[in-house]
């Protein structure tokens, strides 16, 4: 039961995570591999604002916005200019993995490479049906469930959302039937982008302490919980978020904790040989 | 002092052999095959565990048990080297699934990315197997127990012998790559699917330039670690692979040359001056800002150079001796001249036609039972039942979203069918995979432009040609002595249909330069090369100017004449009324009408559907 409570926080965070990164590859049919950097870059922001004296809740929100405007810098001036150059696909990739080198290792330049921690409290700890949650990991929760509900709000009930949505599935008919295509594309990555601000944050908050290099193999679970719920598919990000968060915590509990993301891993490379379009997508036409 | 820089270059000289046998190994991957193998250093660390474990003595036996490991078999060199290539190239074998047709390029390579980051964790992780994050150390150098391994002559010699591998490895690749099967392999990495649909095998080719990938980066983790001795996870962390993309990136993908060239200025050259530079800021700061470094390199050179230092080199084939390369440029598709094509009876057509003396006798050739497709629950195509018969010229038209093209890619099984059978020359092909249907004569076209783009033109043709003896990796491997006689015979071919379709002087230019016209023209001289029996086009006479496409009909129907079948969909009603007979309407997926077009205008239904509004 105790590892059901970390389960829960890890997916909360992961949720959120996944669902900004399913949501640029949804839009701009990239995946981008830099996500994790941006999430560490964006915590640091926020651990630098936290440092000057600023209350970690509202240092939070520097962190958000780092990730909205350095994700879409990323698209506008890396991603859309290589894309427009109609180049093999995996080139975009391959300039997302740079990206990645760029973001991960100029931080750990600047900052160098000891682990920093916010300066925060834990506060009390609660017994709530046999897990042991601090009330840190109790607003983590909170915020996550909070954030999620109001992306399926703006999916489900605002115009943006329908435009997004359309955008996704079709981007030409999206265009040709008056969507304003490359509004909503930068759109989605602001919002995307400060989900994984708000990512990054709470993930760096959730371990405790952290180092410039310590997203670098997030981006694992992040991939595994998309694919696991169909690529570029939010709700999908959201429940294969659930399953990943919840399948490593509880799977630490019966293995040595090193092993604990080897799950993230199979369930990942089983989707891409089995059900690469997620368990309930299928194969979009050619 | 001068025995220090003697050890100091024959290092070097061990490091460079190493870089550019990794290089010209992902190179083959990658810049050849198309094939983004991100776990490509696994493939180097199972080569160095391998010829470790298969060198060194048990574990527990003259270690004095502060490592652990499996195997310890004691083999003399060099069999612990050809024990890591066989175990690169094995471990190539796993992964097959992922480099499939169905999956997405970019996807397959995040699922290698993961493998490697998988399996170093592992590695690092459970000490038994291979010692843990520790690694193994104590790797007896080849022969030491004959020569001494701290001896410059010693060092000399094993970095020369690295070198030689490296200088055979190059040559082996070069002879791969400009054969006929270096020619598909190329295909294959401009456009799979239609590679596919030419009958390439993509699996096949796929798995074959992994093994040889995984082989070659076996090889080099073996040379290395019988040099430097010791080999630990933290040697292959999964960004290893991104600077060996570096590199090649760097030096100019596809090109062998480059390729060793990227080696020896990324990995070497990055090894090599941070070893000379003064001490400054943390001792993280120099790594961490070499990692910048090479994130950098990839952006700015993708961007400014992306075909790196040495691009790779324009191929002119030509079946006379020395010719001068024809590279006309292509004009705007608006403003195209008619192409002088040659007239239907000067034209030669025997070279083309596997079935050039069969009679026409009219029966159903290509049928289908209940074809049905479904996209995420919505039908696309629902029940069609259709015969094509033998020595015909039939149309498909539709509204838009009848479901034409989805139904020719399931004809031609590039698209799965959801359910129905397909049957050609009365065989049950539903579940025949594409290319195979292409062997057996069922070549399709496609509505989007299908060039081979870093192909030219005459490569995009000669390439199609069914048969090839060097169309194979074994075949390529018996060098241009095997294959070059019939070789020059296909571009004589190559070279005659395009002189009939008035194109010559574009023979070697880059396919992707041409006018959107000229590229459907070398779509269908594609085609016909692949030797059809029945061949299924879509759209082929969209943005083809009028009077040309009246003459490719012309050509279309005395093909047919001569015993080929032809489906094609086409939304020019004059083209059909002109040429095809009989004409199959298609709307919202379903068969509407079947007739010639005389008696498709006269059904009331059809001009509703279609031909009205």
């Amino acid at each position: 039961m105790p590892s059901f409570g970390f389960g829960l926080i890890t997916a909360a965070v992961l949720a959120i995570a996944t669902v900004g990164f399913t949501m640029q590859f949804a839009v701009t049919n990239v995946l981008n591999l830099a996500y994790g950097s941006v999430m560490i870059n964006s915590a640091f922001v926020t651990y630098w604002v936290n440092r000057h004296g600023t209350s970690i809740w509202i240092s939070l929100f520097a962190g958000v916005f780092c990730g909205a405007v350095v994700s879409w810098c990323l698209n506008k001036f890396i991603y859309t200019p290589f894309q427009r150059r109609n180049l093999v696909p995996i080139t975009v990739v391959i300039v997302s993995l740079g990206v990645d080198l760029v973001g991960t290792f100029g931080l750990q330049a600047i900052v160098g490479g000891s682990f920093v921690t916010f300066n925060m409290s834990q506060g009390h700890e609660f017994h709530i049906v046999g897990m042991l949650l601090s009330e840190v990991q109790l607003i983590i929760f909170a915020i996550c469930a909070v954030v999620l509900i109001s992306i399926h709000w703006l999916l489900k009930y605002t115009r943006m959302g329908k435009a997004m949505r359309a955008t996704s599935a079709n981007p030409n008919l999206a265009r040709n039937s008056g969507v304003k295509t490359r509004y909503i594309i930068s759109m989605t990555w602001i919002i995307s982008g400060a989900l994984c601000g708000l990512a990054g944050t709470v993930f760096a908050m959730n371990s405790g302490v952290f180092e410039a290099t310590s997203a670098q193999l997030y981006i694992v679970l992040l991939l595994a919980a998309m694919f696991l719920g169909g690529p570029g598919e939010p709700y999908g990000a959201m429940l294969g978020a659930l399953t990943i968060g919840l399948a490593t915590e509880i799977s630490a509990a019966y293995i040595p904790a090193d092993y604990k993301q080897v799950i993230a891993f199979l369930v990942l490379l089983g989707m891409l040989a089995f059900r690469p379009y997620g368990l309930f997508g299928s194969e979009k036409t050619l | 002092m001068p025995s220090s820089i003697g050890f100091y270059l024959t290092t070097v000289l061990v490091y460079g052999a190493v870089d550019a046998l990794a290089c010209l190994g992902l190179n083959m991957e990658f810049g050849v095959a198309g094939i983004s193998n991100f776990g490509f250093i696994i493939f180097q660390a199972a080569g160095a565990y391998t010829a470790a474990v298969l060198s060194m003595s048990p574990s527990a036996a003259t270690n004095g048990g502060f490592q652990q490991y499996v195997l310890g078999w004691n083999l003399p060199f060099p069999l612990p080297w050809i024990g890591a290539t066989l175990v690169g190239g094995l471990l190539a074998l796993p992964f097959v699934f992922l480099v499939g047709k169905r999956l997405r390029g970019d996807f397959a390579a995040v699922g290698l990315l993961v493998s490697a980051v998988l399996l170093n964790l592992l590695a690092k992780n459970y000490i038994p197997f291979l010692n843990g994050s520790a690694g193994i150390s104590l790797v007896p150098a080849p022969l030491q127990n004959f020569f001494n391994p701290q001896g410059l002559v010693y060092q000399l010699a094993y970095g020369l012998f690295a070198t030689l591998l490296a200088v055979l490895v190059y040559f082996l690749l070069r002879r791969v790559t400009e054969s006929p099967y270096g020619r598909s392999l190329r295909a294959m990495r401009d456009n799979d699917i239609v590679a596919d649909s030419l009958g390439k095998n993509l699996r096949g080719q796929r798995t074959s330039i992994l093994v040889l990938g995984g082989m070659i980066a076996g090889l080099s983790g073996a040379v290395l670690v019988g040099f430097i001795s010791l080999w630990a996870p933290g040697a292959w962390g999964y960004a290893e692979t991104i600077v060996l993309f570096a590199a090649i990136i760097i030096g100019g993908a596809g090109n062998h040359k480059g390729a060793v060239l990227g080696a020896l200025l990324v990995p070497l050259g990055f090894e090599e001056i941070t070893r000379f530079l003064p001490p400054f800021g943390s001792p993280s700061l120099v790594p961490a800002l070499e990692w910048v470094a090479i994130g950098l390199l990839i952006i700015l050179f993708l961007w400014f150079r992306p075909n790196g230092v040495i691009p790779e080199k324009r191929r002119i084939l030509s079946s006379v001796v020395g010719r001068t390369p024809t590279v006309a440029v292509a004009k705007d598709d608006d403003t195209e001249e008619p192409i002088n094509i040659g007239s239907v009876d000067d034209f030669n057509f025997e070279g083309l036609l596997k079935t050039s003396n069969a009679v026409n006798d009219g029966r159903v050739i290509l049928s289908t039972q209940g074809l049905t497709k479904t996209f995420n629950g919505v039908t696309v195509v629902s029940d069609v039942s259709i015969t094509i018969e033998q020595g015909r010229l039939t149309g498909m038209i539709g509204p838009n979203g009848a479901g034409k093209s989805t139904t020719l890619a399931m004809l031609a099984g590039t698209l799965p069918v959801s359910s129905g059978k397909i049957f050609y020359e009365g065989n049950d092909i539903t579940n025949v995979p594409s290319y195979k249907r292409a062997q057996m004569g069922l070549v399709r076209t496609f509505q989007l432009a299908s060039e081979f783009k870093k192909l030219t033109v005459l490569e995009n043709l000669v390439c199609a040609i069914p048969k090839q003896s060097g169309d194979s990796f074994w075949g390529s491997i018996r060098g241009r002595r095997y294959w070059g006689a019939q070789d020059k015979g296909n571009i004589e071919r190559a070279e005659e249909i395009l002189e009939g379709f008035g194109l010559s002087q574009y023979a070697d230019a880059y396919a992707g330069t041409l006018s959107g016209g000229q590229r459907r023209l070398v779509e269908i001289m594609r085609a016909l090369l692949a030797e059809p029996t029945v061949m299924l086009l879509d759209e082929p006479m969209a943005g083809v100017h009028p009077n040309l496409a009246r003459k490719i009909g012309n050509h279309l129907t005395k093909l047919c004449e001569r015993g080929m079948t032809i489906v094609m969909v086409e939304h020019e009603l004059a083209i059909m009324d002109e040429f095809c007979d009989p004409v199959i309407v298609l709307a919202e997926g379903k068969v509407l009408a079947r007739g010639t077009m005389a008696e498709l205008r006269a059904n009331s239904e059809v001009v509703e559907a279609y031909l009205v509004g």
